[in-house]
């Protein structure tokens, strides 16, 4: 393989207190001169010098990125905007007719600074910023976050608040969930599972709207426990939802799971063994279809989970029909923990009393929750101020999208985006 | 009359067919799709969105012609043209009734291949003159498949020529008068049904429909070849699309469904008058179907896809008329009526 | 899940690495020398820590302390290991052990202003080419100056409304 190391040119020092000319162009996309490079931050190294000996279990390669001087070969760029993947992410594609040779991720469109942000708002602010990052699944995270407060200024959250908690917790995979299934399909061709999907999503966001006031950016979970009660209409609701909401599941698993050319185009591709996954820091049901069953719902328990009594789903084949299979089947599970949260649901205060404005104490915490992406949490640092001193996002999606440039290579172009779509990418929560 | 005149009348009448048939069936499909997607489809312009479809069309006469300046002149501008003349072409060889037909060629079924075949012409030029990578990709997608599927589209139907032993379009239409048994017709479909379903896989990818249409991938190419074409020049080959279904439907109309004919009313004066509606009917019936398949299904990828046009449909589309040969022959060495 | 520093604590003196291994609010965190911190990992991946779960940088307004989060699943254990590097310093790159921080390595070079070496891919991830200001910095104000080139805002007007706001 050529040098892929053109010369770079030394940055300046990156102690400019006076931030530049906010000029946010992306860069172009016409392979750049190799002197003229100056998005390369690292230092000079001799040819080879990076070469690794033996690889990291899981690789097959050294990830190095789309190498912009070569010349047989077509690079493509595939989005930022594009019917198909899911959010404003650019892949750049390096293809050899049909496939895929070389694949890079480029991300930032959607960098919004959150975690800069979330060190100038109280701590019951940081919800909205956080509602943000992963939209599709917004109080997931305000969860981690309040967990990770809460474990700061040994708060203790009563019993209702936690069941609360884990209720609208569950409603927001399904919902989430259900995008991801109605995108999957879409990607493949099969319109009719995105519409019937977002249908089923209007009942579940009917609900979260009865019980936060929002149906996407909810800030409904606050250190301490949740910022209102239970509506009394609300039970009904979700009872109607119950009812129906399983045997439309089967027919949506019928029209795009069982349909002989979706599997033929989804067994088989995309495998990620579990050395890779683990390698790579994959949670979630990426990680569980590899067979390892791990789910912080019952490794670390959180909220009313220790209280219920669910079954992990765990895939085998480790490609993208086991991802879709065991996501399939969490909303199953999540299905009947809801009924089960619902029927159990206790008496008690809504919420701890917490100070209006809260000041933690110095230190720091890590609080995880299961998001339907994967592990989603939150490293809070603080300093007894009542703003953050750091609040540092650990989005699985961030992980999974890592996972592109080993997984892609040697794949179609039509089989980059299936594995794209299976692996479930937020880029609100990538970028931030 | 002038027969000059009397053609060109005919084929003036062929455009106009070709042109309302778009129309309609634009505005069918967003109906249809929009019904089996749990929303309405145009509901707005006119009563029913009724006049959605015109309105489009002004738009796309009314559009800003943009042409890249990097794009192949002469070709980007050809394209259009070669997708839509031969669609046009095609349709000079439906009849949609003894006496209501725009030219009767003793070779109709064959012209009728010939000319559908220079489509993917058109769509490779118009994916080579865009003089982008995912027009290109999409022109030599569609060219690999309508290229691999044109044989077993021909190959199907050989049986039906083997049975009628004509290639005009009215005398095997013909052909299919009468009843078996009483009561089922003699229409093709019965004995060369897996003729049917060959000419229905084949003609699905010939459309570059769904779960075939991997050349105009909406979610990975956007328009494939057609991405960078705007205003009447995308209206030209979006309508030859259509008028492509048009054409594939009424031909399985024709082969398979006996066209104008009524069962047991074959020698009716009313019902041959009435010939052209039943046709109609029957066509609408088969597009409709091909709009169900188009909403329900997934993509087949597009190597899986060929592997299916080589490797699967052309050995058993000739194994087919092998056998239709054999059993047609086999009376007659049998000394029998033959 | 008991925190149980011996595993840990074996781990790092066996590499020959000196860390001290407290057991703090955040869980069991070691504290190598900047240095150490490659050959710290690579004896915690031998030791049975299978997975980098995060990997990211705080200013501590002295210098950046780099946080990395493993785990290990066969003993149900998380341990933090931190070090610090003064501002503009070199950050050697872990990915030939935990391929998991090839994109948080990124980021923290980008956010931080560090210079990532050993990296195959060290280009910036999230901002664009011309934004050169290592935002997460505490030293960067969350409000540029050219934001502030209004008409009757200046910064002393802003910290006067938020003082205000805090108090009220």
């Amino acid at each position: 393989m050529a040098n892929r190391r053109p010369a770079a040119k030394k940055q300046p020092a990156g102690k400019s207190a006076q931030p530049k000319q906010a000029a946010q162009s992306k860069q172009s996309m016409q392979p750049k001169p190799a002197a003229a490079n100056p998005h390369l931050l690292g230092e000079i190294l001799p040819e080879g010098a990076y070469e690794v000996e033996v690889l990291p279990k899981g690789l097959h390669r050294v990830p190095r990125g789309v190498d912009e001087l070569a010349t047989e070969h077509l690079i493509m760029n595939m989005g930022p905007q594009h019917p198909s993947t899911h959010g404003v992410l650019h892949l750049l594609l390096e293809i050899d007719g049909e496939e895929v040779i070389t694949g890079e991720a480029n991300i930032g469109y959607l960098h919004r600074g959150i975690e800069k942000l979330a060190e100038h708002r109280r701590y019951n602010q940081v919800g909205t910023l956080l509602d943000r990052s992963d939209y599709l699944s917004g109080l997931h995270s305000e969860l981690a976050f309040s967990m990770a407060v809460e474990q700061l200024a040994e708060i203790e959250v009563p019993r209702k608040a936690n069941w609360i908690r884990s209720l609208v917790s569950e409603l927001n995979r399904i919902a989430s969930h259900l995008v991801w299934m109605g995108t999957f399909g879409m990607d493949a061709g099969s319109m009719p599972g995105f519409l019937y999907a977002l249908r089923e999503r209007e009942a579940l966001l009917d609900i979260l709207e009865t019980i936060t006031g929002a149906r996407m950016m909810f800030n409904y979970v606050r250190p301490g426990g949740v910022l209102m009660d239970l509506p009394p209409e609300v039970e009904p609701m979700i009872r109607a939802f119950l009812a129906d909401f399983p045997t439309k599941l089967e027919e949506y698993d019928t029209l795009i799971g069982k349909n002989e050319i979706m599997q033929a185009r989804i067994k088989g591709v995309g495998v990620i063994h579990r050395s890779t996954a683990l390698a790579f820091g994959l949670t979630g049901a990426n990680l569980r279809a590899t067979g390892f069953g791990w789910d912080v719902r019952k490794e670390r328990p959180y909220a009313a989970y220790p209280e219920l009594d669910f079954d992990i789903p765990v895939g085998e084949t480790a490609d993208c029909w086991a991802r879709y299979l065991v996501r399939m089947e969490e909303m199953r599970v999540s299905t009947k923990l809801v009924g089960q949260l619902l029927d159990g649901m206790p008496e008690g205060d809504h919420s701890a009393k917490v100070a209006k404005v809260l000041r933690p104490p110095a230190g720091e915490a890590y609080a995880a929750v299961e998001s339907p992406r994967g592990e989603m949490g939150i490293h809070l640092a603080s300093d007894g101020s009542d703003k953050p001193y750091r609040m540092r996002v650990r989005g699985p999606a961030y992980y999974a999208l890592s996972i592109i440039d080993e997984i892609l290579p040697g794949n179609l172009i039509a089989d980059a985006v299936m594995t794209a779509g299976s692996l479930d990418l937020v880029l609100g929560e990538i970028d931030r | 009359m002038n027969p000059v005149l009397v053609a060109v009348l005919r084929a003036l009448a062929a455009l106009g067919l070709m042109l309302a048939n778009g129309v309609v069936l634009i505005y069918m499909l967003r109906k249809v799709l929009g019904h089996m997607h749990v929303r309405l489809g145009p509901n707005r312009v006119g009563p029913f969105g009724l006049l959605q479809t015109t309105m489009d069309v002004i738009k796309l006469l009314t559009k800003e012609d943009v042409m890249a300046s990097s794009v192949d002149k002469w070709l980007f501008r050809l394209a259009p043209l070669m997708v839509f003349v031969p669609a046009f072409m095609a349709y000079l060889a439906l009849a949609l009734s003894p006496t209501w037909r725009f030219s009767n060629l003793d070779g109709g079924l064959l012209y009728l291949f010939a000319v559908l075949s220079l489509v993917p012409i058109g769509i490779v030029i118009a994916g080579w003159a865009s003089n982008s990578k995912w027009s290109l990709i999409g022109g030599m997608r569609a060219a690999g498949q309508q290229i691999a599927y044109e044989v077993p589209l021909l190959l199907s139907v050989l049986g039906i020529v083997l049975m009628s032993g004509t290639l005009n379009m009215t005398d095997i239409v013909r052909s299919q008068q009468g009843l078996w048994l009483g009561f089922l017709p003699r229409w093709y479909i019965f004995p060369q049904f897996p003729a049917f379903l060959l000419f229905m896989v084949a003609g699905l990818a010939e459309l570059n429909q769904t779960p075939f249409d991997m050349s105009e991938a909406e979610s990975e190419l956007i328009s494939g070849f057609a991405n960078e074409y705007s205003g009447m020049k995308f209206g030209f080959m979006f309508l030859a699309e259509f008028s492509n279904s048009f054409i594939i439907a009424a031909l399985a109309t024709t082969l398979f469904f006996g066209g104008w004919l009524i069962p047991g009313l074959e020698r009716n004066a009313l019902a041959l008058q009435l010939g052209p509606i039943v046709f109609m009917i029957k066509t609408y019936i088969g597009i409709f179907v091909l709009m169900w398949i188009r909403g329900t299904l997934p993509r087949v990828r597009v190597d899986q896809l060929l592997a299916l046009g080589w490797k699967r449909l052309i050995p058993m589309s000739l194994a087919w008329v092998m056998l239709t040969g054999v059993i047609i022959k086999l009376p007659s060495l049998f000394g029998g009526v033959g | 899940m008991q925190p149980d520093a011996s595993a840990l604590s074996a781990a790092l003196r066996n590499a020959g690495i000196d860390a001290p291994v407290a057991e703090e609010r955040l869980g069991l965190v070691a504290r190598p020398a900047i240095a150490d911190t490659p050959s710290a990992l690579r004896a915690l991946h031998a030791a049975d820590y299978e997975m980098l779960v995060d990997l990211f940088g705080i200013d501590t307004g002295e210098d950046i302390e780099i946080t990395y989060h493993v785990r290990s699943f066969t003993r149900d254990e998380d341990a933090y290991l931190k070090a610090n590097l003064p501002y503009d310093a070199m950050l050697t790159s872990v990915w030939d052990v935990y391929p998991a921080a090839l994109y948080p390595e990124r980021e923290a070079a980008e956010m931080f202003g560090l210079r990532l070496v050993g990296h195959p891919n060290p280009k910036r991830l999230l901002t664009s080419d011309e934004f050169n200001v290592p935002v997460l910095r505490k030293s960067v104000p969350i409000r540029t100056d050219i934001e502030l080139e209004r008409p009757g805002i200046s910064r002393e007007h802003l910290k006067a409304a938020e003082e205000a706001n805090d108090n009220g």
